[in-house]
């Protein structure tokens, strides 16, 4: 042995014996033995189904929860549920987060005499509830129960449990209620309810205000219907309002008007209708008088509409055979929120009822829900001493009242405040007692969002320590204060009540689907004259605000805020801005010109009672005397009560624009607003471009064909379907195990999605999105580069990164065209028990590896399993990815190329489509159906 | 410097080395060598004496990816009448009678990053042995086989498995 083999084989040996010696024994896990078998057909390390109800805002999808060792997983949309048919959007994925939220409550709390909160136990909660109700009946206070949106049998549990505590039941309390909207089709068509819109069947279709796919009723739906309008290039939409929503980015035609001059644009509309024969006949003549007078330049220097679009909107109007409007959101939130309503009732009645485009047999669930006129008067009566104990439960009315009503303040005055949530909010700030709320996967349960259509709720997980469902809460409470309670728990209640309403086939069909649907009859609806007569008679429509004004948007990542303290939402971007964390304004390019203001800049907007300082964001395409602010970026995201609607108030006009020359640093997540004229989005213009390409013959290769054997696995994205909603965003994050961040990684440039929303603005404003994921090319420019073999092509045609092989030189992530790549700067962790939010088939990268989109390999070996047991090869339709399943439009296609009978492969031969940077001579496997 | 104090500093260095290694090799079993089970179970009994079949416990390796341990109720459906005065049978019973998983030490384990299914394996005709050796001999399970990539490989490459990393690289 030479001193050079010596050294060797010491190398060896030493290195060997510490890498043996560093903790491979810490990787050992346990095999557990359990007492009984898991259920029948549950096979371990596979997943099984499990439907539910989405919970987080009122619209009630229907749910597919995938479960691995007990724990839920992963939420998808049911594709058989008449709500969303599959879809899910960003909120409702975010659902899974709530379930694991850290500081989800556990534990009843009870505030001390110096504020602190202090953990009791259910017991000693209930003792002092029911002393409470007892003390208060005898001082002659009313007990009040005051609840977000509830339906279905809770309801019933709760009218039982008021009725015999002598509790009275408040309106229910929802941000978005609609008042407006209720309050007119009560006044002419005699309807409680809100319904539901057949976007998807007419072929003209005007939005007013409504934010279809942010906020509005039911956003899941709407963004399926209204895409599949706007994919139809003999239809048309028509979206109008002041500031610059997502609805108006996704319609055909977007026109901006002036914020409050929405009824005299609907009522030139009605004037034009009245001197047409079709519609003559619709509605009486005396209603017609009663109409104020308008002309066309009334109308257009109200609206700040130019005469050619006013005539245009009528033209179409009048060619249309099945026209359908929707006003509601912020075009009835302010002062002329009344006649806005009320015309657009009267105008959908006289176009879109008659094909039956106001569905009312599928009616929105709203009638038990009041408006801010009700919270106004328990307000008052709290003021006046007149409340005993009051619950609040699932809904947080501090934070959506306006501060001048002084709600906090008049909190302290009854007796006992109970709040029933699930997070703290600004309402539970306020209560004595918190009693911890079940999350709705944690529960049994069911929901009637839509008439004619009951959601099922199960217990998938285990409740959190002391929380209770909302249900077994009541029973013990009825159980404490009466001694007797109509059933054992609430499953038991649930089942009392289901056996008497369903028949046994029904109930099956319940757990089974996780949804009954009966269509219902679709109610007979008339414009009664005379109440509409009295309605329109005293009808005051007052002038425009004054500009400039702010806009208070409703956020497609949060709901009404509800799903503000979901920490993946703000790691969402919004899909406008594309910013991520904080809050901000949003302001024209001109107006931030003329104040010398860049993105960041921090800009303080006030009146005379009101004021906010915001960072800049310059948002192309918004009006120059408008501003925009997210509802997440105000304290109160309400300015004041319409007194004739109840109606919350979302602006402020006649504002002053005082620039405070601080600078803010804004994670905008988005390289550039511009293509700046790469065709990343080809228009129509730029195809000739392409077929220049093809002009120049056929591109040379030094590199040999890929050969695919049995598949090339191929996604494509309907660039005309796609709204950017950001559903896919979502779905990618809990899918693959994507870590959240926060604000600072994102400041950094480091943020980790996989899948992003690129918004593309023209010079007019315009906005496409494409959304942005790993292409899985032919010829990967980050395969070429990585010195290690991480980054490699496998025979399906994927674009493999081999975790454990990466060093992590990033050369892959340098030389990737479309920015696809993450790089993983740090080891992130979950606090406990956002751990458990892990999708077992899909590692957890650790610091230091480079990571990104998988096309979902882990659904497609799932797929293959299961195939090869069949011997055959996976069909089309049988897997998909985590983004293609969720998008609400399904603009997304996912499937096998080599497949000639497959929808992929259609698509991928349709005339719109491309590829992204094609002439990189890349070979993307993802191709985009470009807009036309 | 002499000569030989350079040589006795480079032989002690190095030595020490060696020394170290010895030593670590000598003691490791004995502070590392946790094999011991909660219970007993001899496989030399049941699989080798009473020739079960694998799948007869390990009721999910021809269903899913993990062959599965039999549940308490399972072993105690004979065990209630078969050698319960046997210490290891009552901590078997007493296990059930607590209520109590049995928390067993798992000895075969791939790392997180690979997906393996033992559906796939045994429908493709491979016998346990071929990985886990034969068990019925074992009164202790061990690890036979390193369970590393290039031993995967090799069998990969002789029976014309995918040799593709996404097959198991997860």
């Amino acid at each position: 042995m030479d001193r050079r083999q010596f050294l060797q084989m010491l190398g060896l040996v030493s290195g060997a014996a510490a890498l043996s010696s560093c903790g491979s024994e810490k990787g050992q896990k346990e095999l557990v033995s359990l007492l009984v078998p898991a259920e029948d057909g549950i096979v371990p390390g596979t997943e099984t189904w499990q439907p539910s109800t989405c919970c987080e805002c009122p619209a009630h999808c229907g749910l597919l929860t995938r479960v691995r060792e007990n724990r839920p997983v992963k939420l998808e949309g049911n594709p058989r549920h008449p709500v969303n048919r599959g879809g899910l959007c960003l909120r409702g994925q975010a659902a899974l987060w709530r379930l694991y939220h850290p500081q989800r409550l556990q534990t009843p709390l009870k505030r001390q005499a110096d504020g602190r909160l202090q953990a009791i136990t259910w017991a000693q909660a209930l003792t002092e509830i029911t002393e409470a109700l007892q003390l208060s009946r005898q001082q002659g206070r009313k007990n009040t129960w005051l609840a977000g949106r509830t339906s279905g049998t809770l309801s019933t549990l709760i009218e039982e449990l008021c009725d015999s505590l002598d509790i009275e039941r408040l309106a229910e309390f929802e941000p978005f209620s609609h008042a407006a909207l209720r309050q007119s089709y009560r006044l002419l068509l005699d309807q409680a309810d809100l319904p539901r819109y057949r976007v998807e069947q007419a072929d003209l279709l005007i939005t007013i205000g409504a934010d279809l796919l942010e906020t509005f009723l039911s956003p899941v739906d709407y963004t399926a219907q209204a895409s599949t309008l706007a994919a139809d290039q003999k239809r048309h939409w028509m979206h109008l309002e002041p500031h610059y929503s997502l609805t108006g980015a996704n319609a055909d035609d977007r026109l901006v008007l002036t914020p409050g001059s929405e009824g005299a644009l609907l009522l030139w509309l009605l004037h034009s209708l009245a001197s047409q024969s079709r519609y003559q006949s619709r509605w009486s003549q005396t209603l017609q008088d009663l109409l104020p007078s308008t002309d066309l330049a009334a109308t257009a220097g109200a609206t700040g509409l130019k005469p050619q679009q006013l005539q245009e909107l009528v033209s179409r109007l009048m060619q249309a055979k099945k026209p359908l409007l929707i006003v509601g959101g912020i075009a009835t939130g302010h002062r002329n929120g009344q006649p806005v309503a009320l015309f657009g009732a009267l105008l959908q009645r006289l176009i879109a009822l008659p094909w039956a485009g106001l569905d009312f047999s599928a009616a929105e669930n709203y009638s038990r829900v009041g408006s801010l006129l009700d919270l106004k008067d328990l307000n008052q009566q709290l003021a006046a001493d007149r409340i005993g104990v009051l619950f609040v439960s699932r809904c947080n009315p501090v934070r959506h009242s306006p501060t001048d009503l002084g709600l906090k303040a008049a909190l302290a005055k009854a007796t006992l405040r109970v709040g029933l949530a699930d997070l703290a909010d600004d309402t539970t700030d306020q209560m004595d007692l918190i009693l911890p709320l079940a999350h709705g996967l944690e529960t049994w349960g069911d929901t009637e969002p839509r008439r004619g259509i009951v959601g099922l709720l199960q217990p998938i997980a285990s409740p959190r320590q002391q929380a209770l469902s909302e249900g077994d809460l009541l029973l013990k409470l009825l159980q404490q204060a009466t001694g007797k309670s109509p059933a054992a728990d609430w499953a038991g209640y649930l089942q009392q009540n289901w056996q008497k309403r369903f028949s046994r086939a029904q109930l099956g069909q319940l757990m089974e689907d996780g949804y009954l649907f009966e269509p219902q009859p679709q109610p007979s609806i008339r414009l009664d004259q005379a109440r509409a007569a009295k309605a329109l008679r005293n009808l005051q429509l007052q002038a425009p605000l004054t500009l400039p004004a702010a806009v208070i948007a409703p956020s497609i990542r949060s709901f009404d805020g509800r799903s503000r303290s979901l920490e993946l939402l703000s790691e969402i971007p919004d899909p406008l801005t594309t910013i991520s964390y904080g809050s901000w304004m949003a302001v024209a390019p001109q107006t931030a010109d003329r104040l010398r203001l860049r993105d960041g800049n921090e800009l303080q907007i006030k009146t005379a009672d009101w004021q906010s300082t915001q960072p800049v964001r310059i948002q192309p395409g918004l009006a120059t005397e408008i501003l925009a602010l997210p509802m997440d970026s105000l304290p109160a995201p309400v300015t004041g009560i319409d007194p004739l609607t109840g109606e919350a108030l979302r602006y402020v006009e006649g504002l002053q624009l005082n620039p405070t020359g601080k600078l803010h640093r804004l994670p905008i997540l988005a390289g550039s607003p511009s293509q700046h004229g790469r065709g990343l989005i080809p228009k129509p213009v730029q195809r000739k471009k392409k077929n220049d390409l093809q002009h120049h013959g056929p591109r040379a290769s030094f590199y040999p064909e890929p050969e695919y054997e049995n598949y090339r696995w191929t996604m494509a994205i309907d660039l005309q379907r796609c709204v950017g909603c950001s559903a896919c965003v979502a779905s990618c994050y809990i899918e693959n195990n994507v870590p959240v961040v926060g604000a600072s990684d994102h400041l950094a440039g480091r943020e980790m999605s996989w899948l992003r929303i690129e918004p593309f603005y023209d010079k007019h404003g315009r906005v496409d999105f494409l959304p942005m994921l790993c292409q899985h090319c032919n010829y990967a420019p980050c395969e070429a580069v990585c010195p290690v073999y991480a980054a490699y092509h496998n025979p399906e045609g994927l674009n493999v990164q081999v975790y454990n092989r990466c060093v992590g030189t990033r050369y892959c992530s340098n030389n990737c065209p479309y920015k696809v790549r993450r790089f993983n700067w740090w080891q992130h962790k979950r606090t406990p028990p956002l751990d458990q939010l892990r999708n077992p088939d899909v590692p957890v990268r650790s610091k230091g590896m480079m990571e990104k989109c998988t096309f979902c390999l882990q659904r497609i070996r799932i797929a293959k399993d299961r195939a090869k047991d069949d011997k055959r090869l996976v069909q089309d339709g049988e897997v998909t990815t985590a983004c293609a399943q969720s998008c609400p439009a399904g603009a997304i296609v996912f499937g096998n190329l080599l497949d000639k009978e497959s929808k992929i492969y259609r698509l991928t031969h349709s005339q719109r489509a491309y590829r992204v940077l094609a002439e990189l001579g890349t070979e993307p496997g993802v191709h985009y159906l470009r807009p036309e | 410097m002499p000569k030989w104090l350079l040589h006795s500093l480079l032989y002690a260095y190095f030595g020490g080395f060696i020394l170290l290694i010895a030593a670590l090799a000598w003691f490791r079993p004995a502070t590392h060598r946790d094999n011991s089970q909660p219970i007993a179970f001899p496989h030399t009994v049941h699989a080798g004496q009473l020739g079960l079949a694998c799948n007869f416990c390990h009721e999910s390796v021809t269903q899913g990816p993990q062959a599965g341990m039999p549940t308490v109720d399972k072993c105690v459906s004979c065990h209630q009448a078969i050698a319960t005065e046997r210490p290891e049978t009552q901590k078997l019973l007493s296990y059930q009678e607590k209520g109590e998983p049995i928390r067993w030490r798992r000895i075969h384990q791939v790392p997180d990053f690979i997906y393996f299914t033992h559906k796939r394996h045994v429908s493709s005709g491979l016998d346990c042995s071929a990985c886990h050796g034969a068990i019925e001999e074992m009164k202790e399970v061990r690890r036979v086989r390193s369970l590393r990539m290039g031993w995967c490989l090799s069998c990969h490459r002789s029976r014309g498995a995918s040799f593709d990393c996404a097959t198991c690289h997860k």
